[in-house]
């Protein structure tokens, strides 16, 4: 299975601040440019949310309409465009599923705090480098699979630690454990190897 | 609670999943100019930004470049359901300030409201695209499963708009799987013609957009593939429909 770092080596090199400022001129064609960078990886975050290649299509089109239509709140020289986009393509995706069928509606305004383009400033530059994901990657695979499976069900279905333990059907102490050691080790072990790097 | 308290918390507020107690207490640290937790919380949108390349990689179609691009570009005469959707936030907007809306509770709840519209929005747009599919006479319904146990449906097909299957019984793909649609033409390999998951009650509506042969097509069918889709069906159909 190929997963998304293969992606970033070949999107992520460009230069993001030059589209940003093209983006918040209203440039039309600097949402093909946008596109033709994150249109692959924002489809793929997607899909992998909602699981509906149709549903996926759709929601893709919203987060570059959106990006489009936000641009302006943008800091093009300090901001990270790539990892603001895929907050949004991300928190679209998780709406959909919590609006289709009725789920829940809790967290629509954390996810709209989350995606604000005024909160995607000094962010490192390696942030969605191949190496960088890599290095998640690895680091996800030496959790044991509770903790994969919470920061899975945080990241791509957005549960709370309440909603994960009812999902799991374990005590919310539990989980909170879990979690709180999976995002630990998931913190030292990018900080360690970016220090060793 | 300190700074040091609160960092098990970091990631989850940049995910937007802290129950509202615990996010409230961050977001006063945040407001603090110089409060340690800003770096920290800046931190965690970097790993939590960096969680996407935990998903697999899906090739977009090559139609949805023109899509995105040709939503900032000629402006279209066909019914646009983002326009719609604009209008409505517009129209709510001026009736917010209109009534001078100053408590904040109120605030949440209309800012609340404006995002259940906009999530159901692409559900409702789905569920026309659907009904203009099957209402349009050009459309051939075919069945499937019948007197079977499992599972059973409906498949329409348009030749002009495309592939609706609507199914029951369906149980959801497992982890790490997904079904796949196939459009078999007569004498021919099976399409790929995407890929899609059953709600947890067994039922499914999936909308294979874009023009069919229906002369040339033999059959529609489903089948379960490893979550990044096939070029092949790798297992046997548990749907076939045929024309």
């Amino acid at each position: 299975m190929t997963f998304l770092p293969l992606l970033f080596a070949i999107y992520v090199e460009g230069d993001d601040r030059d589209l940003a400022a093209r983006l918040k001129r209203r440039e039309p064609a600097a949402m093909g440019e946008l596109y033709d960078r994150y249109g692959k990886l924002a489809y793929s975050l997607i899909y992998r949310i909602v699981r509906d290649t149709g549903v996926a299509e759709d929601l893709v089109q919203e987060t570059f309409l959106r990006v489009w239509n936000r641009a302006q709140g943008f800091d093009a020289e300090r901001g990270a465009l790539g990892p603001w986009l895929l907050a949004v393509a991300r928190n679209r995706a998780i709406d959909y599923v919590r609006s289709s069928g009725g789920k829940m509606t809790r967290g629509s305004l954390e996810l709209e705090a989350a995606e604000h383009p005024a909160v995607f400033v000094n962010f490192e530059a390696d942030v969605l480098s191949q190496d960088r994901a890599r290095r998640v990657r690895g680091a996800m695979d030496r959790l044991n699979e509770n903790q994969r499976h919470v920061i899975e069900l945080a990241y791509f279905e957005g549960l709370s630690q309440s909603e994960m333990a009812e999902r799991m059907g374990q005590p919310l102490g539990t989980v909170k454990t879990w979690v709180r050691t999976a995002l630990k080790n998931l913190r030292e072990e990018l900080r360690e190897k970016a220090i060793t790097a | 609670m300190s700074c040091d308290e609160l960092r098990d918390q970091y990631e989850l507020y940049a995910l937007g999943v802290l129950d509202a107690a615990e996010r409230a207490e961050l977001d006063e640290h945040l407001h603090r100019e110089g409060d340690p937790c800003i770096e920290g919380v800046r931190r965690a949108r970097e790993l939590v930004s960096s969680l996407s390349s935990l998903a697999p990689e899906s090739r977009p179609p090559a139609r949805l470049r023109s899509k995105v691009v040709g939503m900032v570009g000629e402006p279209k005469q066909a019914w646009n359901w983002t326009l719609v959707w604009i209008v409505a936030a517009a129209c709510l907007a001026v009736v917010a300030v209109w009534l001078n809306v100053s408590r904040h509770d109120e605030q949440r709840a209309l800012a609340r409201a404006l995002l259940d519209m906009q999530g159901k929005n692409v559900e409702l747009a789905r569920l026309n695209e659907a009904f203009a599919l099957m209402n349009d006479p050009a459309a051939k319904q075919l069945v499937f499963g019948e007197g079977a146990p499992k599972p059973r449906g409906r498949v329409f097909v348009n030749p002009k708009q495309g592939v609706l299957l609507l199914a029951s019984n369906l149980t959801p793909a497992p982890a790490g799987k997904i079904y796949e649609m196939w459009i078999i033409p007569k004498g021919g390999k099976p399409l790929p013609a995407g890929l899609f998951q059953s709600q947890s009650d067994g039922s499914a509506m999936y909308l294979r957009k874009g023009a069919v042969d229906v002369a040339l097509t033999g059959a529609i069918a489903v089948t379960l593939e490893p979550e990044a889709g096939s070029q092949a069906p790798t297992t046997q159909p548990l749907i076939v429909a045929a024309l």
